[in-house]
């Protein structure tokens, strides 16, 4: 959104500190009054629901004011999958300030919480959240989130779809920290080369990092089923019936897809957030935080382990109005006291304004979340096919430095330009020869070289494009799976980066990706909410960023030697 | 198989219980080696999950607290039977408006009959009766004189945005 333009249409004078304050970046940005009749309110409106539940026979027949016989299909699907029917009622009987407090009180313990919260009803949710400022919501992220060590995700997409500029941005990326690695497209068409490259590049730089492609839900799952992606995320959901059904969908087409990615040894999460059903012009009069909390609690009954939300795509509309982004903390909140994975935004980029681009992120940074941005730009926005984030590679030093003033794990660390240039290269080398195996359309060394010092798209010699189309054609026509990308770097010589990929693989036989939260370590180890429960109980308890960790984020670009003040630390 | 359901202390199966892991093809997990992708002897098929081993991460899944999420692992281990593709054309199936209730009834008997899926062909049954509450299948759109919205999902959020 942009402000419209005049401000001063009085032609008054105007001060000169006006004028400055005029020009500054936060002016760029849209506000709007809020307009609860249309939805367009962030947490506090007249028009949502009051919490009520009633079961008969082991059925809920009446939640939030309705009755079983009116019910929508969200609140069918939420009443018969979601909510814990032995337990709602009394949940639902509960002060709601004393879920509140229960939310952020360090002495209540999250399995206490959680035997609260899975009977709660929408209503009763917004009910408590409600009650809860910034800084509560935060202190109650801390405890609620489901895996101990917190994470982060990245985009790597290429404004020409050039997937070797998507390859070395991966393992650059990936050797920075991200646990997560994104693509997606300009041209459709190009998606299996990108997402190959994607694949490819995320194993040069760590092995054991997670790969997927945004894409239509059918074609995601074609990639996902082959192998060359490793977990989808772009399954969208919505909070009022009307718009789930424009988006192509229903609860139970969803819960089956879900049930469907399991069925091949894929993770995936849904995506949803504040915004979307205002933005998509049916919010049926409700706050964006009921709608929201009613698409986590579907998410939650579909049994998917987790979720992406936090806004996303749709964040300036409640960036625009008052607590918006309250509101949108309080929705990762609520995915995390729901018991799921949650990847918390801080994506899509919203602000002109530095400042607010920080503060927008700090209540996910602070507590940590699961994934804290589900889409850190680990290219220049300049690249970024999903609209640009609120973050970029322009940030990185930025975004290290307040890990190490704050003493905080946002999941990065600062990497010397050696060990960039090196798995640069590297990772321009194994695709070039992938390619050649694969009788893809060949990458040349004046490419690699490029890539290797490369900053943005602007920096790489033109591809045929064409020509790669239909390489990337030939990759679905001849049916190149996984393992065929296995074979192909083994055979071109990348013994490491195969044995990753096959590693990644090995892990659908598993399933141990599929439970709540999960990633792989650098080592393989799969970590999730069951073996890296989050165990916060108060001061001194829960993850820390400490020891060896601790002296990774210590490092910055420039650190001045303390033993000699002539030179940097290196 | 061990006859005590799983619990946390399990988890992760690749690392603690590698022996009880197997590939549909009937391979051991140990078997999926770098000699033998290179030999050929290993094929897309041997990297799939078996619907025992999500029978088990569905007992980790149960014994952490998160009935849904194995409910969603049983439904996963009656689908391993499905092709690839049927599973995308049941899915289109389930989108709004794509089906008559005779679809999904079709449908979910296919499922008890020739997929042994009885728990998928509860929740298509359950899609049946609730589309058919919320006027969402096919047919009724034949007595509505607004042009077919199911052809065009509309606005706004294109999927491919939502990073």
């Amino acid at each position: 959104m942009t402000a419209v333009q005049p401000r001063n249409a009085t032609g008054s004078r105007q001060s000169l500190r006006t004028e400055v304050l005029e020009e500054r970046p936060v002016n760029l940005d849209g506000f709007v009054e809020e307009w609860p009749e249309k939805g367009l309110v962030a947490m506090e409106s007249d028009f949502d629901p009051q919490p009520s539940v009633r079961v008969e026979d082991g059925r809920v027949v009446e939640m939030d004011g309705r009755e079983r016989a009116d019910f929508d299909f969200m609140d069918s699907f939420i009443a018969d999958h979601a909510l814990d029917v032995a337990t709602t009622e009394a949940s639902v009987a509960l002060p709601s300030g004393q879920i509140a407090r229960m939310l952020s009180d360090p002495g209540v313990s999250r399995s206490d919480v959680l035997a609260v919260t899975r009977g709660l009803t929408p209503a009763k949710v917004l009910d408590v959240v409600k009650l809860m400022n910034v800084v509560e919501i935060m202190q109650a992220m801390q405890k609620m989130r489901a895996r101990r060590t917190p994470a982060n995700q990245a985009h790597s997409t290429s404004a020409r779809d050039n997937p070797l500029q998507v390859a070395v941005d991966a393992a650059e990326g990936a050797l920075r920290g991200f646990a997560e690695l994104e693509t997606t497209l300009g041209v459709v068409r190009y998606a299996p080369l990108v997402a190959i490259a994607l694949q490819v590049g995320g194993q040069v730089g760590r092995g054991g990092v997670l790969t997927q492609c945004a894409l239509e839900e059918a074609t995601e799952l074609d990639l996902g089923m082959r192998g060359i992606t490793a977990y989808a995320e772009t399954i969208s959901i919505y909070g009022t019936e009307s718009v789930f059904v424009d988006g192509d969908d229903t609860p139970w087409s969803k819960t089956f897809l879900a049930s469907a990615y399991a069925s091949r040894g894929i993770k995936m999460r849904f995506t949803s957030g504040t915004g979307s059903e205002v933005q998509m012009g049916n919010a049926e009069g409700r706050s964006m935080l009921y709608l929201e909390i009613r698409c986590i609690l579907m998410a939650k009954g579909a049994g998917v382990q987790g979720l992406q939300n936090g806004s996303i795509s749709c964040i300036g509309v409640p960036g625009a109005v008052p607590g918006g982004i309250r509101a949108v903390a309080a929705e990762n909140l609520v995915a995390s006291m729901m018991d799921l994975e949650c990847a918390s935004g801080n994506d899509q980029s919203f602000s002109h304004s530095a400042m607010r681009r920080t503060a927008r992120m700090l209540p996910q940074l602070l507590p940590g979340t699961d994934f804290v941005c589900s889409g850190y730009s680990a290219v220049p926005n300049q690249d970024n096919m999903f609209a640009g984030s609120n973050f970029d590679t322009d940030d990185y030093d930025d975004w290290n430095t307040i890990q190490r003033d704050l003493q905080v794990d946002g999941g990065l660390r600062h990497v010397r330009e050696p060990e960039i240039l090196a798995v640069r290269t590297k990772a321009a080398r194994a695709l070039q020869a992938l390619f050649a195996q694969l009788d893809l359309p060949a990458i040349t060394d004046a490419e690699v070289e490029a890539a290797t010092y490369a900053n943005s798209s602007n920096d790489y010699p033109f591809r045929d494009v064409l020509a790669d189309l239909t390489g990337a054609q030939a990759v679905m026509d001849r049916g190149i799976t996984g393992l065929d990308l296995v074979r192909g770097l083994e055979a071109a010589g990348f013994h490491d980066v195969a044995e990753n990929l096959l590693s990644v693989l090995r892990q659908r036989v598993s399933g141990d990706l599929l439970q709540t939260s999960a990633i792989l370590t650098a080592d393989f180890v799969p970590l999730s909410a069951i073996n890296d429960a989050n165990d916060y109980a108060g001061p001194g308890t829960g993850y820390r960023l400490e020891g060896e960790r601790w002296e990774q984020l210590k490092q910055l670009r420039h650190v001045t030697s303390a033993t000699n003040p002539e030179t940097e630390v290196r | 198989m061990t006859a005590a359901p799983l619990t946390a202390a399990d988890y992760p199966l690749s690392i603690n219980h590698p022996e009880l892991l197997r590939t549909p093809t009937g391979k051991p997990v140990t078997a999926l080696t770098m000699d033998a992708v290179v030999s050929g002897e290993l094929t897309a098929e041997d990297l799939r999950i078996a619907p025992e081993t999500l029978e088990l991460q569905a007992q980790l899944a149960e014994s952490a607290g998160r009935p849904q999420l194995a409910a969603n692992f049983r439904r996963a281990a009656e689908m391993t039977a499905i092709p690839d593709a049927e599973v995308l054309t049941m899915y289109n199936a389930l989108r709004p408006r794509a089906s008559t209730e005779a679809q999904l009834l079709a449908m979910a008997d296919r499922l008890e009959t020739t997929y042994a899926a009885p728990v998928n062909a509860a929740l298509v049954r359950e899609a049946a009766e609730v589309y058919g509450r919320r006027r969402l299948l096919a047919d009724d759109d034949a007595d509505q004189s607004a042009p077919d919205s199911a052809v065009t999902p509309a606005v706004a959020v294109d999927e491919e945005t939502r990073a």
